[in-house]
């Protein structure tokens, strides 16, 4: 029996050709049935993502033989017509093993570290499972990964932190404030950061959302969107004392907000903690302002330097994550190497 | 049980305190990253040796043993251990125990000292449980204060952090700065309320003792000093919206204040013979 692993991701191909072989859900089990009578795949997973497309199967050929196979069936499923080189790719025994794992860790991601891919890689297990097109071995195999998955969501900091200007924002507000929900928030400037932005705050708790743009009606529609109520943009700074949370993103070419305009807002608010994102450029924001007591005022460099240093710690992980996985692979092989592959392979150094 | 035992038994809960301080200067460090029950355990292993040593010497007294320094700055510490024990069992709070274990370190090590702890010729004279309990509600509210300080001095570092834009602010598992802020609120005013409580039974201790002169005591007008500056820093806190960083130091100024002279103010009154 081998087991392998074959596809297509953001790593080896473009979206193009990714949307080309992308599984409708609904097709899913059809597809399945299909690999299994006519591939000869005695047991087979189907995942398929904006980013990737993967077959995880185990089937009774040798290795470059099921790999042929394979690759013919999804070519054929889709009806490609044209000669493919290296887009789709193929890891068999350990390799694959890991590759799998890799996936579920969100180490092949193309944000690293993000755990949506694991609800995914579960949603595609369950489909099979629930269509008994898994077995024994592809059962292990699967939930193995996921343990991989939650050990190294706690033991090393591949998930931890945000890397998008949005959700650092939210991170910010909840250092400052431990329920969102009850701080009302200021979008001034319906662009798309602060749109995002404000959208990652909602997701979090955040409930009261004004809208304030030189362009009433966008505003309006954005206050729509968000369930928030739209402002004229001469009367924020009238609203501005039930203020907690303010992102501002307008094209004005000068500070909209400085410090002896804010000195005296502060006064209004009773001197009440208050969050500044500044994604304007050039900015809305006054720097000076970061020296009064009370006031927290982070611009985009600020944003994207936090989300950067995220990103660089989670590289920074990479190492001791791929150490973990090659160690519970090679395990995981050990422990039932006949069932799962060959175990001469492993042996030989088949990593 | 022996004085010396009691003493003995302090001497380990500080040494445990002392381990616990280095642990936090390592979690300090590390910028409270990680969810830590070691310095919780550590202080909660100082606490036990800490209660067996007060325990020990209220039983040699048959009363709650606050009549010299060494066992009132040993009640304060024990006051501030004890309620980081509480607010430590929930994890947001846990990294409480890093700011905590200083204090009482410091505390117990000058508690320790040798002239502080005089022994009484004969049993203090308590006529009933009422000076006990004006010395403990006293004690009890300098150790809210210290807790209120510990927190107003967590609300810093945090506050200092998100400030400067530090990365280290969002990697701390420290709560948010609004819930530090209200705790070193709530800890204040409970720290007032003990301590006013404590006052209130003066009245009645002076009938006891009319032979009490505290018009030459330096503790009264110490303990109307301290009272009225925790009595400004709660107004200006709830009235003028005096909060963040002033109200933060405020809160760790007064009781530095506190820390500084109780000592010596004890050792000129003649009425609270610490």
């Amino acid at each position: 029996m081998t087991f392998l692993v074959l596809g297509l991701s953001h790593r080896s191909s473009p979206v193009t050709l990714r949307e080309r072989f992308a599984f409708a859900e609904a097709a899913i089990p059809q597809a399945l049935e299909k690999l299994r009578r006519e591939a000869g795949a005695a047991e087979a997973v189907i995942l398929s993502t904006c980013n990737r497309v993967e077959i995880y199967a185990v089937m009774e050929p040798p290795e470059g033989q099921a790999a042929a196979v394979l690759r013919q069936f999804l070519i054929d499923y889709h009806q490609w017509p044209d000669p493919l080189r290296d887009e789709i790719y193929c890891h068999t025994g350990c390799r694959g093993l890991e590759h799998l794992f890799q996936v579920a860790c969100g180490l092949d991601s193309m944000v690293l570290g993000e755990t949506e891919i694991l609800g995914q890689l579960k949603k595609a297990y369950d489909t099979a499972l629930r269509l008994r097109q898994t077995g024994g071995r592809l059962n292990k195999i699967f939930q193995k990964a996921f343990n991989v998955a939650k050990q190294i969501r706690t033991e090393t900091n591949i998930q931890r932190g945000s890397v998008s200007v949005g959700s650092v924002a939210v991170e910010l507000a909840e250092k400052i404030f431990s329920s969102l929900g009850d701080h009302p928030v200021m979008v001034i400037g319906a662009g798309d950061t602060s749109e995002k932005t404000a959208r990652a705050l909602l997701s979090r708790g955040a409930h009261s959302i004004l809208v304030s743009n030189r362009s009433h009606e966008r505003a309006e529609a954005l206050a729509g969107e968000l369930g928030g109520r739209a402002i004229r943009f001469e009367d924020w700074a009238a609203e501005f004392s039930g203020i907690d949370i303010v992102i501002s993103s307008t094209a004005a070419p000068h500070y909209i907000l400085d410090r002896p305009k804010l000195e005296g807002l502060m006064k209004a608010r009773k001197n009440r903690p208050l969050l500044l994102i500044d994604i304007a450029v050039p900015r809305d924001i006054d720097p000076e302002i970061k020296f009064l007591e009370n006031v927290y005022l982070y611009n985009i460099d600020d944003l994207q330097e936090i989300a950067g240093d995220y990103l660089q710690q989670r590289k920074d992980e990479i190492a001791r994550c791929q150490a973990v996985i090659r160690d519970k692979a090679r395990a995981l092989l050990l422990s039932a190497p006949d069932r799962l592959v060959d175990g001469s392979k492993l042996a030989a150094g088949d990593t | 049980m022996s004085w010396h035992d009691a003493r003995t038994c302090f001497w380990i809960a500080v040494i445990i305190y002392g381990g616990s301080t280095v642990y936090s200067i390592f979690l300090w460090r590390k910028g409270f990253r990680r969810h830590d029950y070691v310095n919780y355990l550590l202080l909660a292993a100082g606490m036990i040796f800490h209660t067996s040593a007060m325990l020990l010497r209220g039983l040699s007294l048959d009363r709650c043993p606050v009549n010299n320094l060494y066992e009132a700055m040993t009640f304060v510490a024990w006051t501030i251990a004890a309620a980081y024990l509480v607010l430590g069992l929930f994890p947001a709070l846990r990294h409480f125990g890093s700011f905590v274990a200083p204090i009482v370190f410091g505390i117990g090590v000058f508690a320790l000292m040798p002239a502080l702890d005089v022994p009484y010729k004969d049993k203090p004279e308590f006529s009933n449980g009422l000076v006990s309990l004006h010395a403990a509600l006293s004690l009890l509210s300098y150790g809210a204060f210290g807790l209120s300080a510990v927190a107003a001095l967590m609300y810093l570092t945090l506050e200092h952090d998100l400030k400067f834009h530090k990365l280290r602010a969002l990697l701390a598992l420290l709560p948010p700065v609004d819930r530090l802020e209200r705790i070193t609120s709530r800890l204040l005013w409970a720290g007032f309320i003990l301590l006013t409580a404590g006052s209130a039974f003066i009245p009645f201790l002076l009938k006891q003792h009319p032979e009490a002169n505290l018009a030459s005591d330096p503790k009264v007008p110490w303990s109307a000093l301290v009272w009225l500056l925790y009595l400004g820093l709660i107004v200006a806190h709830t009235r003028f919206a005096q909060s963040g960083r002033r109200f933060a130091w405020g809160a760790i100024g007064t009781f530095v204040f506190v820390l500084l002279t109780f000592w010596g103010v004890n050792l000129l009154s003649p009425t609270h013979k610490f």
